[in-house]
């Protein structure tokens, strides 16, 4: 069932339906963003392609009301294009939450910052101006001088002490896609493995699954 | 007793509802600002002290460099708690913005009470930023909150809306207590403010 944009307007109705790959990926993309505690590698592609596709079958939905196409079918394909609108949506709403969560931390770290994109990054940068902004009218003009700072708690401390930062050890449920075995612990110390089976779920810290998530070996639930 | 008045001021936020504002402690907020001074006050003259008495101040341990340690370390607390509680405060000003509605008008006049004028300052600020991004991505986010089960619902009207609201395929007279049926992403803004409510049966 999986078809081209470009097919617009041609042969069987359903395949001016969204490509079902391209709304499989979004929805994988949308799971793993909600269950990670952290803010995952932005999908630039995806998104502008699930834009497109999304423009394009509006547009055929208005065509169909228009022509007095069977009301049923007309409300279906409208369900669907609400729905896929829905995931779109959510996705960036739930990475928009990420950022606002831990502003400071996002534009901190570097390895956080690559994976915004870039109207994402410009929205981190103008948030975390507002919110020192307000911290500095509401609390910090006030305080005696070496304590004014936004990010440490005082003159005195060496790191920015007072950046909330994502807890990287909560728990996930996890299905993993191959075959893997994973390190349970720090390099160094006792070198337990957990080995995933295709299909296995796990209930697992985030930690450890990190890197297999970001090349695709595993999905969150 | 140093440290006390941050305390309250915390749990004066914590004992309101999760989620829901209290009005801003003004007298306990600048109270504690005021023990800020005086503890920074008395850390400086203790350590003026110590230079008077040709200590070195980095390296010596006596009772004054004890003393100028609590104020220093109750100052650094009173900071933490102050800075949470604006940050928590602020928190729920954004999520204010997501729940109801970019424009600062439109929060019920309940809530607009609680904040201070730096509070909607930044509220402003911050529906700026999200208006910006939001045209700059090309898709509203602030409709579709929750994951649709039908395109069209019924919904009933709670206040006087009367005419001028212009839905996406017809213009209706919204009158107290009538029910309709429209579409979801239409009737998503004014369910948010309270003025429609959706009946579902």
């Amino acid at each position: 069932m999986a078809s081209n944009s470009e097919t617009r307007g041609s042969s069987a109705d359903y395949e001016t339906m969204m490509s079902a790959s391209d709304v499989e990926l979004l929805k994988r993309a949308w799971r793993n963003e909600k269950a990670a505690p952290e803010i995952l590698q932005y999908e630039g592609a995806l998104v502008e392609r699930a834009k497109e596709q999304i423009e394009l079958v509006e547009e055929s939905v208005e065509d169909y009301v228009e022509n007095g196409k069977d009301p049923l079918l007309v409300s279906l394909y409208q369900m669907d294009l609400d729905r896929t609108q829905f995931l779109l949506r959510s996705y960036l709403r739930v990475r928009l939450l990420k950022i606002e969560k831990f502003m400071f931390h996002n534009l901190k770290s570097e390895e956080a910052e690559r994976r915004l994109s870039e109207q994402e990054r410009v929205f981190a940068t103008k948030c975390a101006d507002d919110l020192a902004k307000h911290f500095e009218e509401t609390v910090l003009l006030k305080l005696p001088e070496n304590y004014q700072s936004v990010l440490k708690q005082s003159q005195i401390s060496e790191v920015d002490d007072m950046v909330p930062q994502p807890h990287l050890d909560t728990f996930v449920v996890c299905r993993s896609n191959n075959f893997v075995s994973l390190n349970l612990y720090e390099e160094g110390e006792s070198p337990e493995t957990v080995e995933m089976e295709r299909g296995d779920l796990y209930f697992i810290r985030y930690k450890i699954v990190k890197g297999a998530i970001e090349s695709g070996q595993i999905d969150l639930i | 007793m140093y440290g006390r008045k941050g305390y309250q001021l915390l749990k004066d936020f914590a004992s309101g509802e999760k989620g829901q504002l209290k009005p801003f402690n003004s007298k306990l907020f600048d109270e504690t600002i005021e023990e800020c001074d005086q503890n920074h006050h008395l850390m400086q003259s203790l350590m003026r002290k110590m230079q008077q008495e040709d200590l070195d101040v980095q390296n010596s341990r006596n009772a004054d460099h004890y003393g100028a340690l609590i104020h220093h370390l109750s100052l650094m607390r009173n900071k933490r708690c102050l800075m949470a509680y604006v940050y928590n405060r602020a928190e729920i000003v954004r999520d204010l913005a997501w729940r109801v509605g970019l424009e600062l008008l439109d929060l019920p006049s309940e809530i607009q009470e609680k904040l201070t004028s730096l509070e909607k300052e930044y509220f402003k600020n911050h529906s700026v930023t999200l208006k910006s991004y939001m045209g700059k991505v090309g898709i509203e986010l602030n409709v579709d909150m929750v994951p649709p089960k039908d395109p069209y619902i019924k919904v009933r009207i709670l206040d006087d809306i009367d005419e001028g609201i212009v839905l996406s395929d017809k213009t209706t007279n919204f009158a107290r207590h009538s029910m309709h049926f429209l579409k979801r992403t239409d009737a998503e803004p004014y369910i948010a403010r309270g003025q429609m409510e959706e009946l579902t049966d």
